[in-house]
């Protein structure tokens, strides 16, 4: 990291990363605690009968609001390719997403007045708070998990732990050359792993179970004491590369989940809103088609 | 015979390096063992791999070992044989090695083995597939298959289902699933169950919102409460707030006055809640201040502040025609309903009625004094009473017989005022017929024996003897047996007597609704429970009228005895829709239908509950 060892209070207010999320002050916090507690403060004071739902007057207006807020806040992902500084800087305009992002807990399940079911409007709800979800669980993620990302490595970049990996496997082809076509399967079958094998789910979990490295790993101490002497130095060897081998493909495995867990939230941000902009079209028509 | 071996690799700089080396013999051998021919250094290859051999002058053998294969020529395999003319290549692992075509003159076979592309390796560690994107479905694909699945699942199948209703059979739309229940928005009420598969019963088109029509389809006996603009004038003034709301509702079109305004739905499976006393108190409570015209009176809690009873009375006639008209209690109006009755007389326990009651009790029933029920007949659901019928109700005492033939009675026609007097000359004529018509001897012949038979049969057929004129005079007089009940009209001349119309209005409340059943039993506060006439009586007074145009309809203050506001100390807590409905006029209240429905039974009045009998007493369950 760039910063590492350098005190940051000898930064000038001005030089001092300010990060979206606390922007001019907080300023999209406030905005949006405001809205907030003005739609809930209205919620509380308007008696609709028989009680809170969607089609009264209010619910109309906290739908307008609720969907007009989504259409706008999808929209970052074009504001978002033009960097821009000033009073709509794209830091600013992200601020506001983020917080009036949260807002929309509040508008759209005012908007809903309690009132779930198995239909559209609840998909568009359900949708629109999963997009919200995965949104907090992004920032949080940014938030705590770089730090870990870069231990992870132990300071070295990716192509550098591939390297490694990479370098291993030449030594153990190397090394493995004497042992017998038997126990030389079973190292190949270390040799041809992929390092970035495994499903999203692996990598998401770090759980790799079947793993011909760890495989090969227990074969061969098993092998050390049956081998003749003759071999033992060879496996001796061979064994030391695998244990070497396996700490690289942890230590990358690591990295790569902790990047996974940094990425996923955009794979279920970034398709749910458009899905989320279809249901809550379809919301919209359902509603005044029967209305 | 030789193999000619070039073994060619890659400098770190990518240079070549070209090892050659001669084998002499027709059978080399390619493995990983430093022992063979053509030594392959990689895992990939046994130690014993495969074994070439020259078997003749153009054609080269390529086994591998039992149980490992290679490639010739693309093609994987045990074994096979290349033409050392024409070439071939052979894989075994990552290596190559290519035959080449033999050179003219020359027996050896040349081979050059160098290791083959490794794009795979360059693959694996492309350092792009630390994304997590190289594992999952594009953001794209994601998106756009969902959006797709969500569209055609939650908007084109409903309005496919939409039209499909409209457009179909009707019973085979009825059953099935239709989609455009997806859009629902939540239960329909209990009421409107049915309807839970059938949307266009309300949403009749698309993009309209439900009218009110759509209501009325079902609904045909109920109409608006009161006109549109009345009800809006008489609605209580709305604060600040309240017109803010109502002018953001019209925004979104909601205006005030349908069904739906009050009549919501998709809230659950509920059931139709009381109405509130305060949802008529609203507008009724100061109604004469903002509708000044309005002829109802003030009211906003039956205990406290209601108007006072104005049956409909039948109070005066229009020739022939009863003419009623509303009239407050408090006016204590008459009602002339043509009769003649006093019902005290009726009801003496101890008078010539009672024991003419008595003296009957064996052909009709009667206790020791006349009961109310002797006389008056409810209605089949026991609401009101039928009116009173002359022979049924009260001919069993006042008979119109006038003589017995054969043991049959002959009867007075009631009603019939003309065949009365008819039958009464009738009666007199037949207790005098001439001599002549009964069958006598043959009288002589000759003109005078007809003329006085003939003035004999005249006389006789008139019946206007003095005696049956007196009789039927008698019969009109106010002590007779139509005057006492009757007004007669008497006539100028002759026998042309006239009964006057007699009517009883079946209902006096006609914007409230009275059940006499729950009333059969009655306990006021701090009294008995009474039965019978007495039930009847604590509210009719008739044991104290002696006369027929007593109006015996109890007033407000008679109910108030029981029944309260909607909150009340009052054994009966009654709002107003316990007798008025927003909707109808006749009829049970909707409210008391519903409570109906859900099971309540009007059969009595609510009364306290009594004290249980004191324990010990019987035996208790479980001991016996």
């Amino acid at each position: 990291m760039a910063t590492r060892g350098i005190d940051r209070g000898v930064l000038s207010d001005a030089a001092a990363h300010e990060s979206f999320l606390r922007y001019q002050r907080f300023r999209w916090f406030k905005i949006a605690g405001v809205v907030s507690l003005v739609c809930l403060l209205i919620y509380l004071l308007v008696d609709v009968q028989p009680r809170h739902n969607g089609g009264s007057w209010l619910g109309y207006a906290l739908g307008t609001i609720g969907a007009g807020l989504i259409v706008w806040l999808a929209l970052l992902g074009i504001r978002k390719r033009a960097m821009t500084r000033g009073r709509w800087s794209l830091k600013g305009w992200t601020s506001a997403h983020v917080y009036l992002g949260l807002a929309l807990i509040v508008i759209g399940t005012l908007h809903t007045g309690f009132q779930l079911g198995w239909n559209v409007h609840t998909l568009a709800w359900v949708l629109m708070m999963l997009v919200i979800i995965s949104g907090i669980y992004g920032i949080s993620v940014y938030a705590i998990l770089p730090q870990g990302l870069s231990d992870s490595r132990s300071e070295m970049t990716g192509p550098q732990m591939i390297n490694a990996v990479s370098q291993l496997d030449k030594q153990l082809q190397h090394a493995a050359q004497p042992l017998s076509d038997s126990d030389s399967a079973v190292v190949v079958g270390s040799l041809g792993q992929d390092p970035f094998g495994g499903s999203a789910w692996r990598r998401l979990t770090g759980n790799y179970p079947n793993d011909p490295n760890r495989a090969a790993l227990a074969y061969m101490r098993d092998r050390l004491e049956e081998v003749p002497v003759k071999q033992q130095p060879a496996v001796e060897q061979v064994v030391e590369l695998l244990e070497k081998k396996a700490a690289a493909l942890s230590r990358l495995r690591g990295y790569i989940q902790r990047r996974g867990l940094l990425e996923v939230w955009l794979f279920v941000h970034v398709p749910l809103t458009f899905v989320l902009i279809a249901a809550l079209f379809a919301h919209i028509i359902s509603v005044f088609f029967y209305w | 015979m030789a193999f000619l071996l070039r073994n060619i690799s890659l400098s770190a700089e990518g240079r070549e390096i070209v090892r050659t080396s001669r084998v002499r013999d027709d059978l080399i051998k390619v493995g990983r063992d430093p022992g063979n021919d053509i030594v392959l250094n990689d895992l990939a290859v046994a130690l014993h791999h495969a074994t070439l051999e020259q078997i003749s002058a153009t054609q080269i053998g390529v086994s591998a070992e039992a149980g490992l294969t290679v490639e010739i020529d693309g093609v994987t395999t045990q074994g096979g044989q290349i033409n050392s003319l024409s070439g071939g290549t052979i894989k075994v692992g990552p290596f190559l090695l290519r035959i080449l075509g033999a050179e003219m003159g020359s027996e050896d076979v040349a081979i050059d083995v160098a290791r083959a592309d490794t794009d795979a390796d360059e693959e694996k560690f492309d350092t792009r597939r630390f994304a997590l994107a190289t594992t999952l479905p594009g953001k794209r694909t994601l998106a756009w298959s969902l959006a797709v699945l969500v569209f055609g699942v939650f908007l084109a199948w409903p309005i496919y289902s939409y039209w499909s209703q409209r457009t179909g059979n009707p019973e085979q739309v009825a059953a099935g699933y239709h989609a455009d229940q997806l859009w629902s928005s939540g239960p329909l009420s209990r009421g409107h169950a049915s309807l839970e598969n059938n949307c266009t019963a309300c949403h009749a088109r698309p993009f309209e919102s439900v009218r009110d029509t759509s209501c009325a389809s079902c609904h045909t006996q109920v109409h608006d409460h009161a006109d549109l603009n009345r009800m809006q004038q008489a609605g209580p003034q709305l604060g600040a707030w309240a017109r803010f709301q109502r002018a953001a509702a019209n925004v979104f079109g909601q205006t005030p006055g349908r069904c739906v305004d009050c009549h919501t739905e998709h809230e659950g499976a509920q059931q139709m809640l009381p109405t509130a006393q305060q949802f008529c108190s609203d507008c009724h409570t100061d109604l004469n201040g903002r509708l000044p015209d309005t002829r109802l009176g003030d009211a906003s809690n039956f205990e406290t502040q209601h108007p006072q009873f104005q049956p409909s009375v039948l109070v005066r006639w229009d020739g022939d025609t009863p003419v009623t008209q509303r009239a407050s209690l408090d006016r204590n109006p008459r009602e002339m309903s043509n009769l003649r009755f006093p019902h005290a007389l009726h009801m003496n326990a101890t008078g010539g009625v009672a024991q003419m009651g008595r003296r009957l009790s064996a052909q009709y029933g009667f206790g020791q004094q006349l009961e109310c029920r002797d006389c008056h007949t409810p209605t089949p659901d026991g609401t009101r009473f039928q009116p009173v019928d002359m022979e049924a109700d009260c001919g069993m005492c006042h008979s119109l017989a006038f003589e017995t033939i054969g043991g049959v009675v002959r009867t007075l026609r009631h009603g019939e005022p003309r065949q009365v007097v008819a039958d009464i000359l009738s009666f007199a004529r037949g207790n005098r017929v001439p001599a002549d018509l009964g069958g006598g001897p043959r009288s002589r012949p000759g003109d005078v024996n007809q003329i006085r038979a003939a003035i004999q049969f005249a006389q006789a057929r008139s019946a206007a003897s003095p005696r049956a004129m007196s009789a039927v005079r008698q019969a009109f007089t106010p002590d007779g047996a139509c005057g006492e009940c009757h007004q007669v009209q008497m006539p100028a001349s002759g026998f042309d007597y006239q009964i006057r119309p007699v009517a009883f209005p079946v209902r006096y409340m006609l914007h409230g609704w009275f059940d006499h059943r729950p009333h059969q039993n009655a306990q006021r506060p701090g009294r008995a429970m009474i039965t019978g006439s007495q039930a009847c009586l604590s509210c009719h007074t008739a044991n104290a009228s002696n006369d027929a145009t007593d109006l015996m309809i109890p007033n407000v203050a008679s109910c108030r005895d029981c029944h309260g506001g909607e909150t009340t100390r009052l054994p009966v807590p009654s709002s107003c829709a316990m007798c008025h409905d927003y909707h109808m006029d006749e009829g049970v209240p909707s409210q008391l239908l519903r409570q109906q429905v859900r099971g309540r039974r009007w059969t009595t009045t609510v009364v306290r509950a009594q004290p249980q009998q004191p324990p010990g007493r019987g035996a208790a369950p479980g001991t016996r």
